[in-house]
């Protein structure tokens, strides 16, 4: 690798150490990737590449818990190499990535193995995930001494439950001598089985069979009990309901050891936009109705939910484009989550970029054992350039993933990410 | 000439506007009184091919279909696809470009999964008519079933319908009673609290038992068929509670024959689960009525549309 | 009839400056209806007639003929009615409009009748075309005659008329328009109209 130049990021404001307000600074970057200078009027090395932030603001990195990258196996869909680059056009430095590829990263040598991928082929950190039990089958336990020596930063058995609580019990018991984290897709498999959309009026008008609410509650109540009754640490992924998010607020009174995430697609559609049965809204756990979005960004505000994460889950279109029964869960969301947070609530008012770096940056940094990334002199230059009056067209030909399907295709949103620096590389977006 | 939007579609019931509506359902009558006649067939549509494509098997509505594009003189191709074949192999993309190159001017269209006349409209420019898509919508089914209801009634307005049944399961429900919901014909639903969606779905008059039912005072009583693998899914103990609770009786009957109550059915009936053999040959039976007019409206259906393709441009 | 006072009526000399002009007032369609009803039974005496009107004014035409006949010679002549519309041959070439179908309705067998077919006027003749393909549909009259109000001629079809009251020489921009009491809120009138802007287009 060529040895970097010095970059000067000049002309934009920073985020303060609580991201309240942004203050009109430069950043230096030496040729090491580490930050040298910030301020005004500092000596800046002559052949410094210069980047111009002249109305944009430098926003920490973001991270994200909750990425299929789908390497190795399902190469068609996405990449390590394409994923990182997706993250990077979106603001993201950093993710976990979910273990269910194929074959499923289930033992400590599938983990050495994916992690030496990503040391290869990824421009951003990542960090692989095990399942809970082999296979993500729900039957056995996997083995978790291996996969913590290669330091996962979590067990999950990705979109799949532990459809047996006795199960579940055991693997949250023995994952705690190991220190690692549990993170649990809740659901209730005989009551979402064969489920598309949220049961609701609109599945009722679409003639779709439902995915109940109760679905997922059931589920965080159960591994909410068998938490506390193990007094172990679970992350509760993908919270989409009311009822579920209250469970989490008491549970979090009670003292246990719980977090929880939500998606941006939660936070901005219900199941009510899903039109002409387009299955980029097809997602797993299911958009929901207007009330429990409420009751979700109320949650993010007041930090009964900890952690903000895409779900990153790229399809080609092709798999897409089938009957939206058959169609799989999910969509592509690393490139698009930063733009809606802040066209649907930072640009509005709703609440600030503070919130957005607590929920997508430091918090989810924290979850995973790591040091929140600041913008700060002898710190590895990690943030991106933002420029609040931009705007950005979502479209298939402009995301860097291989499996461009997303609900916001063809929208604009407010918001343009220039381009993000991670270390002694700077990566601009367009 | 009405003044109407071209319509190049008929998906669903939903998005149609009253005078869209009354348009077909009269101009079905027309249609009708050819049948009377000992040419039954008039040359509309003369040179015009229509696609039937049925992905589930209907002999009834397939047929229906077939007759009324006939009496129009248009070509009919049909075409059943074993679903089996369809679900491992061929995409819906790839079955659209086929069916584009085959240049139809109408497909008529019935799939298992909700929302594939949709998508098959979408990417084509033959007009198209669902023939019926998972539980979602039957919109010639609805406008036969008003038509045979306005027959009756020619003052519809505030006549009142009970649907009896699977309404969870049943895009007929669903496509007719928003229909007579349009048309202002008052429906209630009677069936099994497993079968009929909850209040907050929009189901807002829910009889409970015959009783309530009779004392309704139900001009039509429109029994669904009830899917017999509902009982492998736990929606009822048995067939034979089903019939007990729900099916069409001949002591029930009597009740409706003093309430001068019509009958009607979509059909194929399950004798035995959803109405006896005897209720079958009631004298204010509608089935075969509705069977007639489902010609006449799709004759109607395909006489409106208006193909992107060829010169109608 | 065709009189020498129409003759100076038209053609039209300065067409921009008139936009309808009427050609017959009630009086004249009374007498040109008793006249149609006249050469009607004067041929073919002795075969059974049957009326057939087209939807519209066809029908209304076709009533006050026989309704003259009832008056004048104390028999029913029965009238039965036809809409066309499923008969067109331009349903393919159809842009906006939506065409609302009527019923058609003939009381009466036409196997091996004399069938006097009534339209209010005759122009292309392509609607007397349908008119044949719908009626052969419902039987095999021994004859079929027409019987218009108008002719206001530009054929498109080898189709005439066997008996008309008024020959009017037309271009394709001009409109005749027949108006019955029955069916307009006015009195009975046949009226060219033509539009300026058409004219000047």
């Amino acid at each position: 690798m060529s040895v970097e130049k010095s970059r000067l990021f000049r002309g934009g404001r920073i985020a303060s150490a609580e991201a309240t307000e942004f203050v009109p600074e430069d950043v230096l970057v030496d040729g090491s990737g580490t930050i040298i200078a910030r301020g005004k009027g500092f000596e800046v090395p002559a052949d410094a590449e210069v980047i111009d932030c002249t109305g944009c603001i430098l926003v920490p990195g973001m991270f994200d818990v909750h990425v299929h990258a789908r390497e190795p196996g399902q190469e068609h869909k996405e990449t390590l190499a394409t994923c990182s680059r997706a993250a990077l056009a979106g603001g993201v430095t950093g993710c976990v990535l979910m273990p269910d590829t194929m074959p499923p990263v289930d033992t400590g040598n599938l983990v050495k193995s994916v992690m030496d991928l990503v040391s290869e082929q990824s421009l951003i950190p990542m960090y692989q995930a095990g399942c809970l039990t082999k296979g993500r089958e729900g039957k056995e336990m996997a083995g978790y001494s291996g996969m913590a020596a290669r330091k996962v930063p979590m067990l999950t058995d990705a979109d799949h439950t532990v459809p047996c609580p006795y199960l579940m019990r055991r693997c949250m018991e023995y994952a705690k001598d190991f220190g690692v984290l549990v993170t649990s897709h809740c659901d209730t498999p005989p009551l979402s089985k064969g489920g598309a959309i949220h049961e609701g009026l609109t599945s009722y008008r679409l003639g779709l069979p439902g995915i109940p609410a109760m679905s997922q509650e059931i589920g965080i109540d159960r591994d909410i009990r068998i938490a506390q009754h193990t007094a172990g640490r679970l992350h509760i992924s993908q919270i989409s309901t009311t009822h579920g998010l209250k469970s989490v607020q008491i549970a979090k009174e009670e003292g246990a050891a719980i977090t929880c995430e939500v998606s941006p697609h939660h936070l901005v559609l219900t199941d009510a936009s899903i039109r002409d049965y387009n299955t980029h809204f097809k997602f797993d756990p299911p958009l929901r109705p207007a009330a429990d979005v409420e009751a979700l960004v109320q949650g993010f505000i007041d930090g009964s939910i900890d952690v903000l994460a895409s779900d990153h889950a790229p399809h080609t279109e092709f798999e897409k484009s089938s009957e939206f029964i058959s169609a799989p869960f999910g969509a592509a969301g690393l490139e698009t989550a930063v733009l809606l947070i802040f066209d649907r609530f930072i640009r509005r008012g709703v609440f600030g970029w503070d919130l957005l770096i607590e929920r997508y940056s430091n918090a989810p940094r924290r979850l995973i054992g790591q040091q929140p990334a600041a913008i700060r002199e002898g710190e590895k230059a990690e943030f991106f350039v933002f420029d609040e009056e931009g705007q950005t067209r979502i479209s298939s030909d402009c995301m860097r993933t291989k499996g461009p399907v997303s609900p916001f295709l063809g929208e604009t949103l407010s918001g343009q990410i220039r381009g993000t620096t991670l270390g002694s590389r700077w990566y601009p977006v367009g | 000439m009405s003044e109407l939007k071209p319509r190049k579609d008929l998906l669903d019931i939903e998005s149609l506007d009253l005078s869209e509506i009354e348009y077909v359902l009269s101009n079905a009558v027309p249609f009708k009184q050819l049948f009377q006649r000992s040419v039954k067939k008039v040359p509309t549509l003369r040179g015009k091919t229509v696609l039937n494509l049925f992905y589930e098997p209907s002999t009834r509505t397939s047929s229906s279909f077939e007759v009324a594009a006939h009496r129009l003189s248009a070509d009919v191709t049909n075409f059943t696809v074993s679903s089996s074949s369809v679900v491992k192999g061929e995409s819906l993309l790839d079955t659209i470009e086929t069916l584009q190159a085959m240049r139809s001017d109408y497909i008529v269209i019935r799939h298992k999964a909700a929302g594939v006349p949709g998508i098959v409209a979408q990417h084509t420019k033959a007009s198209v008519v669902n023939a019926g898509d998972g539980f979602h919508a039957h919109p010639t089914q609805a406008l036969l079933d008003a038509m045979t209801v306005r027959e009756v009634f020619p003052e519809h307005q505030g006549r009142r319908v009970v649907i009896v049944g699977d309404i969870l399961h049943s895009r007929v429900a669903r496509s007719t009673s928003t229909l007579f919901h349009k048309l202002g014909i008052e429906v209630a639903y009677f069936g099994p609290g497993t079968l009929v969606p909850a209040e907050r779905h929009g189901f807002l008059r829910r009889l409970m038992s015959w009783e309530e039912v009779f004392d309704w005072k139900p001009d039509v009583i429109y029994l669904l068929r009830v899917q017999l693998e509902r009982q492998e899914g736990a929606f009822f103990p048995s067939i034979a509670e089903y019939h007990k609770m729900y099916g069409l009786n001949s002591l029930r009957l009597n009740k409706l024959r003093q309430l001068n109550s019509w009958l009607m059915h979509p059909g194929p009936v399950n004798r035995g689960v959803e109405i006896t053999d005897e209720a079958m040959r009631y004298e204010r039976s509608l089935i075969s009525t509705q069977v007639e007019n489902g010609i006449a409206v799709r004759m109607a259906v395909l006489h409106w549309l208006k193909p992107e393709n060829g010169v109608d441009s | 009839m065709w009189t020498a006072q129409h003759e100076q009526l038209f053609p039209l000399k300065n067409p921009q400056d008139i936009v309808v002009k009427e050609i017959f007032g009630p009086q004249e369609i009374e007498d040109g209806i008793e006249e149609l009803a006249q050469s009607i039974i004067a041929n073919f005496p002795d075969e059974d007639v049957v009326f057939v009107g087209l939807r519209t004014r066809g029908v209304t035409l076709a009533k006050r003929v026989a309704a003259t006949l009832q008056k004048n010679r104390h028999t029913d002549y029965p009238v039965g009615t036809l809409d066309i519309s499923l008969y067109r041959d331009d349903f393919g070439h159809r842009g906006r409009e939506f065409p609302s179908l009527e019923t058609s309705e003939l009381p009466f067998e036409i196997d091996g009748k004399r069938v006097v077919l009534f339209d209010e006027v005759i122009y292309t003749g392509r609607t007397i075309r349908a008119a044949l393909e719908g009626l052969i549909d419902y039987g095999r009259p021994a004859r079929i005659e027409l019987a218009v109000l108008v002719d206001r001629g530009l054929r498109e079809i080898p189709i005439q008329p066997d008996y008309f009251v008024l020959r009017l020489d037309t271009t394709a921009l001009e409109y005749v328009k027949v108006r019955f009491r029955e069916d307009d809120v006015q009195e009975d009138s046949v009226v060219l109209e033509s539009s300026k802007s058409e004219l000047e287009a």
